[in-house]
């Protein structure tokens, strides 16, 4: 366990969030990378918060991150989880085509509504690769998907640990690159960043429902 | 922890002597230990509650056994000796059904009411989990022994129920509709209290089990269209399915699903708008609870309101949404919970009025943390919560003072 509770010294702090449909293994993939476990988990409802303090570029990052139920129902409750999160990833479950497809008819279009950080990176994660005699969704379909949406892309098992680690690095890597997003995250500005005020957003993306 | 916060205005609804269960504040013999030292000084008390408790079980069984075989069941004694937390397992399927208004006060209606009800549920099952072939196969039967010689006239020809029309109305969409919401019920049963046998498939019984409680789950679905299957009903019925299925009485463990499934209509009447996401932003949806919680939480302990909501920002939603929604069936293990919904079910304004009760004792009772934690520790510590002794936890949840309407409104 480690305790974040006393002032910790770190350079960044970056909001992530996990999104994509029930029991694509969001909640897994973050076990994995948070505790390097692997269980039996209840379905999330509402949502769950976990902190992991890493070394990532040479930086000291605390990474929130913020791992959202998948249900539709849940849906209205997690929008509001979108603001200001530097980094968002998008899991889909390889064996198991709908989680896919839903990716561009649901997913992308939470992200265009929701999210208030335009250079928000974006992540698409295919998980359970490690049932490959089940796999549906190609990689190159992923890889399509990712080109097309502008996101990094990987696939990798919560369960065998493949490629978790990786994910979440390429990711934050990503987001050190990305100016705007640094400052956001600085620990100057750490105090505020739970408050978050979004930047003076235009319309479209301030308005929910 | 919340010692000395709350007043002892309000009087246990159960009538319950509150002294038996004295863990907080002064008490004699205390006053040499060392105040940081909180956590001995409760198990001291609490070994001492236990040895008390051991005499006044075997009495409360007995008074219970007494109850239970009146005529007419007092459902006030049995309120109180249930939340005060003296149910003997043995009798708890009974009492829970009893409780929840599925068996009338009144035994001899028991019997009848009972084969009703599962006749009832024969029925509504037979009615709902139809196989679309078989229908078809009826529809087609009564069709053509009206039909006349000749050819149909353009009115007689249905659109057509086969398999590959998408229309609404078709039986087969909403036969793959239905396969989708099964699949769901599935997925998530597979992940219900995977580290107890009785709900995994690797036994015969916990295949049954997870049958039946699919079973109860769709129908209720389907008899809520509105609602539909939401994640987390899997985990209300748990509790319920659990206690019904190990009734010692072979006739009603042989009928759990019907029996079951009736209380658990009953269960979610109480909380069924909580998982409906029309309600969600009307003050009888989960947000209007959520607001209750923090104005209860507000009227009890301002200071650590204060802290919570406005200093660390942490908002009931993030942690309560799941306690309030699942009846803290995800907080604590499955003994506590059983505890816990033994005050639930037996307090007379309700499950909610109780729930909330707990939800804000859950907050009072680690204090302490919250105040010297920020945002971050804070919401770790709401969403992982301490496996805290469930008598302390409703010892304090029975003196939290309620609110009143004006209050909330403001």
């Amino acid at each position: 366990m480690d305790s974040a509770s006393s002032q910790p010294d770190f350079d960044y702090l970056f909001k992530l969030l996990l999104i994509g449909d029930s029991g694509v293994g969001k909640s897994s993939l973050l076990l994995r990378f948070t505790s390097d476990s692997f269980d039996d988990l209840s379905p999330t409802i509402g949502v769950d918060f976990k902190v992991k303090m890493v070394t990532i570029g040479g930086k000291k990052l605390k990474l929130a991150i913020w791992d959202t139920a998948g249900q539709e129902r849940f849906r209205t409750l997690t929008s509001s989880y979108y603001r200001g999160a530097q980094g968002i990833i998008m899991v889909y479950d390889v064996t198991r085509r709908d989680t896919f497809t839903n990716l561009s008819d649901v997913w992308a279009k939470e992200i265009d509504l929701y999210s208030t950080n335009q250079d928000c990176i974006k992540m698409l994660v295919g998980n359970k690769v490690d049932k490959e005699s089940e796999r549906v969704v190609t990689k190159k379909e992923g890889i399509d998907f990712a080109r097309q949406y502008g996101c990094l892309f990987l696939e990798c098992s919560a369960k065998t640990r493949v490629n978790v680690e990786q994910c979440f690095e390429e990711l934050v890597l990503k987001i050190l690159d990305t100016p705007s997003l640094l400052a956001e995250g600085s620990a100057g500005v750490k105090k505020n960043i739970f408050k978050q005020k979004p930047p003076a957003p235009d319309a479209s993306t301030s308005s929910c429902c | 922890m919340g010692k000395g916060k709350l007043k002892h205005s309000v009087p246990d609804p159960t009538g319950e002597e509150l002294e038996t269960f004295q863990t907080f504040g002064v008490r004699p013999g205390s006053s040499h230990m060392e105040t940081d030292d909180e956590h001995e000084k409760e198990s001291i008390v609490l070994i001492h509650h236990k040895i008390g408790n051991v005499v006044l079980q075997e009495e409360m069984k007995m008074e219970l056994e007494c109850e239970l075989s009146e005529r007419v069941v007092n459902l006030e004694a049995l309120r109180r000796i249930t939340g005060s937390g003296h149910l003997d397992g043995v009798f708890r399927p009974q009492v829970w059904k009893l409780l929840l208004g599925y068996l009338p006060a009144e035994r001899d209606a028991w019997e009848g009411e009972l084969a009703a009800n599962r006749s009832r549920y024969a029925e509504l099952k037979k009615e709902l989990l139809v196989n679309p072939s078989e229908s078809c196969w009826k529809e087609d039967d009564i069709s053509s022994s009206e039909q006349q010689v000749g050819l149909l006239c353009r009115h007689e020809i249905s659109n057509g129920d086969h398999p590959l029309n998408n229309g609404k109305a078709s039986i087969w969409c909403r036969y793959f509709e239905d396969a989708e919401i099964v699949k769901q019920i599935d997925r998530d049963l597979q992940r219900t209290h995977p580290d107890i046998k009785f709900f995994t498939r690797d036994s015969a019984l916990g295949k049954s089990n997870q049958e039946a409680m699919k079973d109860i789950l769709f129908l209720f679905a389907k008899l809520n269209p509105a609602i539909g299957y939401v994640q987390g009903m899997n985990e209300v019925l748990a509790p319920l399915y659990f206690v019904c299925r190990t009734d010692l009485n072979v006739q009603n463990a042989s009928n759990v699903e019907a029996d079951c499934f009736a209380c658990f209509v009953r269960l979610m009447c109480d909380s069924v708008n909580h998982f409906c996401e029309q309600l969600d932003n009307s003050a009888m949806g989960i947000h209007g609870t959520l607001h209750h919680l923090s104005e209860l939480l507000r009227a009890n302990d301002q200071e650590l309101w204060q802290h919570l909501m406005i200093l660390c920002k942490v908002n009931p939603q993030f942690y309560a949404f799941r306690w309030i929604t699942l009846l803290l069936t995800q907080e604590f293990n499955f003994h506590s919970v059983i505890r816990l919904w033994d005050s639930l079910l037996s307090n007379p304004l309700g499950v909610q009025e109780m729930l909330l009760r707990v939800c804000c004792a859950m907050l009072v009772l680690v204090r302490d943390e919250l105040l010297a934690g920020d945002f971050t520790s804070n919401l770790k510590l709401l969403q992982h919560y301490p496996q805290v002794d469930p008598e302390c936890l409703l010892n304090l949840a029975h003196r939290i003072t309620p609110i009143t309407a004006s209050q909330l409104k403001n």
